[in-house]
């Protein structure tokens, strides 16, 4: 039932957001529709935490856990944020229009932006909650489809390259992906036999110990290669600022904010299966090579970089390659990955959704062109500033929180050398970061932007995010903690 | 019977790489439709032999489908597709015939050396073939890389999941039939989205050559 509360929702919403009118009507639902979703979540995980693993579906296709419930909520928020700002945004273009259906391409543009989102959250939602590997992969690549046809939007010769980059490089990398679940499969056939519920990740965890390891190594490199490339982590990344920076806000929004983190999930997954089978030692080695380039070519691109809404793509990069290192530092590091995976969604999508506000206002995504954005922007200026700080890991944010505990877990663990080298790197992309931020926000504001705040409503769901952030920085309920810890524990040696 | 349905794998398998390998020093982009399709209908009897002498039902309908869907219904749309850019229709890759055949080479060797756990794990009688699969998957990764043309990377990444859908008929005969619908479900609409977005790219850039596809950097 729950379940149903928490996928039915985008159903709906994709089935209503195509129709232009009644207008009113269309937007509401896209408001309130993904609430119910948010509850949902919320409920789920509460369930969890009091009895247990819930099951679901038609025959228990659905099976969710401690980490499940957390991702679950982590792309449930993440996505009616950016649905609830869209409609925001919409009633307030309705109201400001005088006919009573805006025929603009705006409104086109937010009705295919509804619908092919809210599908696009779905295949994400229904990917963290699925308890069968395969069917995981198959709702992973629907994301990438669903995605893929929102980015030429506006038809532009950049967002159609992009849009050909991410749909090609990430349909190759999902399909290796496939190709490392069969390998696993063979291995779990060579031994039990052919089953039908042999992909379901409770069976393949509790047969793990006993598969062979060598199989299972190759296995590990095809989906790391795989689910990799959808995470963003260097050097399967090459699609990543392309599709970022050339997307929708919203949909930005979206991919970097959890779609990066659904992908880590999957390898996260996988990961605790190979170290069943053959402790942790082969898998840490894999992952450390990605998580050291990924934080490497993210902050290093930060510095050059001329365009902000790719600076945030690269710094998607680099806390995607943080996330990464987490996973290696035992169970410590895998509890600071995942609240680090929270906290930059929040992060990451409310300065995707700013980032779209300004390059409206101001016409162009060049940083070169931004300047005095403080007193052109009065609300969202000083919301941009505050979420690129954050992303830089300053208090009292909860990515200062999930930074420390990671590299905490680095030095605890006995990665000092490693650790001290990703600090490094950390250092490179917050002094970058700050001096195009200053650059942006002040100086004199280009002549044919009209200054002040237009359509201030949308911003109420950046601020909700922010505000999030602050309390995950200064105190890190219980709750939250619980769930993390829960769900991390299940997945370490 | 073990005896014939090991060769039946492998010379079957053997086919499936070798139209892969042919594409490789085809130059129009009518023949590389022409291998991927002849590369399907082999895959769909393979599995069908598969389906026989390994007696599971299930892998006929993988078959059909596999021949439906990859032999016929996306050769037709790729030709169409072929039919509207005609001027444009010879592939000129970046990497020349002869270096390419090399390449494959070396890539079918790697590929044997990659499959040696599975060739100790498995006692199928179908184990000869999978290093050929594995094979194809690096050589349709190399078609991908190495052609210049948004349409011949289409067809390396259809190539790519026959390849992967070959092992998987080799190493388990087949993963289950739920999984199997939700991969060809995938697979159309994924096909059909790129197929928009090479219509996509000639409308905007008068060309399908990806070289043109150079503005975003850094």
């Amino acid at each position: 039932m729950v379940i149903l509360a928490l996928l039915g929702p985008w159903i709906v919403l994709a089935l209503v957001a195509p129709f232009r009118r009644p207008v009113g009507l269309v937007t509401s639902a896209q408001g309130a529709l993904p609430l119910v979703s948010v509850g949902a979540a919320l409920t789920l995980t509460w369930t969890v935490l009091k009895t247990g693993p819930v099951s679901g579906g038609w025959p228990d296709w659905f099976r969710i856990d401690p980490l499940s419930a957390f991702m679950a909520c982590c792309v449930s928020i993440v996505g009616a944020g950016t649905m609830v700002s869209e409609a925001l945004t919409r009633s307030a273009r309705t109201r400001a229009s005088a006919t009573a259906v805006p025929a603009t391409d705006d409104e086109r543009a937010a009705r295919r932006v509804a619908t092919y989102g809210s599908l696009f959250v779905l295949a994400m939602l229904a990917a963290v909650t699925v308890g069968n590997v395969a069917l995981m992969w198959t709702a992973i690549e629907a994301t990438t489809i669903m995605s893929a046809i929102l980015i030429p939007l506006r038809r532009t010769k950049a967002s159609v390259e992009a849009s050909w980059k991410y749909i090609l490089i990430g349909s190759v990398g999902i399909a290796l992906a496939f190709a490392g679940t069969v390998l696993a499969y063979v291995g779990f056939a060579g031994r039990m036999g052919r089953q039908e519920h042999a992909l379901d990740w409770t069976l393949l965890m509790s047969v793990a110990p006993g598969l062979q390891p060598d199989l299972l190594h190759l296995a590990f490199v095809f989906l790391v290669v795989g689910y990799g490339t959808k995470a963003g982590w260097a050097p399967m990344h090459t699609w990543l600022p392309d599709a970022h920076s050339e997307s929708p806000a919203p949909l930005s929004a979206m991919m970097s904010g959890v779609l990066l983190a659904v992908a880590q999930y999957a390898i996260l997954r996988w990961k605790a299966v190979v170290d069943l089978a053959s402790g942790g030692a082969f898998t840490d080695q894999v992952l450390v090579v990605f998580a050291m380039l990924s934080i490497g070519i993210g902050a290093l691109s930060l510095v050059l970089q001329k365009n902000y809404k790719r600076l945030l793509a690269y710094s998607s990069v680099e806390h995607s390659g943080l996330v990464c290192l987490g996973l290696t530092f035992g169970p410590a590091g895998v509890f600071a990955s995942l609240l680090h995976i929270l906290n930059h969604a929040l992060a990451k999508s409310a300065s995707f959704l700013l980032a779209g506000r300004i390059l409206r206002r101001y016409g162009s995504p060049d940083i070169e062109r931004v300047r005095g954005l403080l007193r052109a922007m009065p609300g969202t200026g000083p919301l941009f500033a505050a979420g690129l700080l954050a992303l830089m890991g300053f208090p009292p944010f909860g990515i200062f929180i999930s930074e420390f505990l990671l590299f905490r877990a680095g030095f605890s663990s006995g990665h000092v050398r490693l650790t001290l080298v990703a600090l490094l790197l950390v250092g490179i992309g917050f002094v970058a970061l700050a001096g195009h931020l200053v650059r942006m926000l002040y100086g004199a504001v280009p002549e044919d932007v009209p200054p002040g705040e237009t359509e201030r409503r949308g911003l109420a769901v950046m601020v909700v995010c922010l505000l999030g952030l602050v309390a995950l920085g200064l105190v890190l309920p219980d709750a939250v903690s619980g769930l993390i810890s829960r769900a991390a524990e299940a997945n370490v040696l | 019977m073990d005896h014939v349905f090991s060769h039946v794998a492998v010379l079957g398998s053997s086919g499936v790489l070798l139209c892969g390998i042919i594409l490789l020093w085809r130059r129009s982009l009518p023949s590389y439709i022409t291998a991927f399709r002849w590369q399907s209908i082999t895959l769909a009897g393979l599995t069908a032999g598969v389906a026989y002498f390994g007696e599971d039902r299930n892998l006929y309908w993988v078959a059909a489908m596999i021949l439906a869907l990859k032999g016929l219904v996306m050769p037709r749309l790729l030709e169409r597709m072929v039919r509207r850019f005609m001027a444009d229709s010879e592939v000129r890759p970046y990497v020349n015939t002869a270096s390419s055949l090399v390449i494959s080479g070396v890539l079918v060797l790697l590929a044997y050396a990659a499959a040696r756990p599975i060739q100790a794990l498995a006692t199928s009688p179908t184990r000869g073939g999978v290093p050929l699969a594995l094979g194809l998957i690096f050589v349709s990764l190399f078609v991908i890389v190495s052609r210049r043309k948004a349409i011949t990377q289409v067809i390396g990444f259809l190539m790519l999941e026959n390849g992967i859908a070959l092992l998987a008929v080799l190493g388990t005969y087949g993963v289950p039939l739920i999984v199997e619908l939700g991969v060809f479900l995938d697979a159309l609409m994924g096909f059909l989205v790129m197929q928009i977005f090479v219509y996509d790219i000639h409308d905007t850039f008068s060309t399908i050559d990806v070289d043109v596809l150079n503005r975003l950097k850094h």
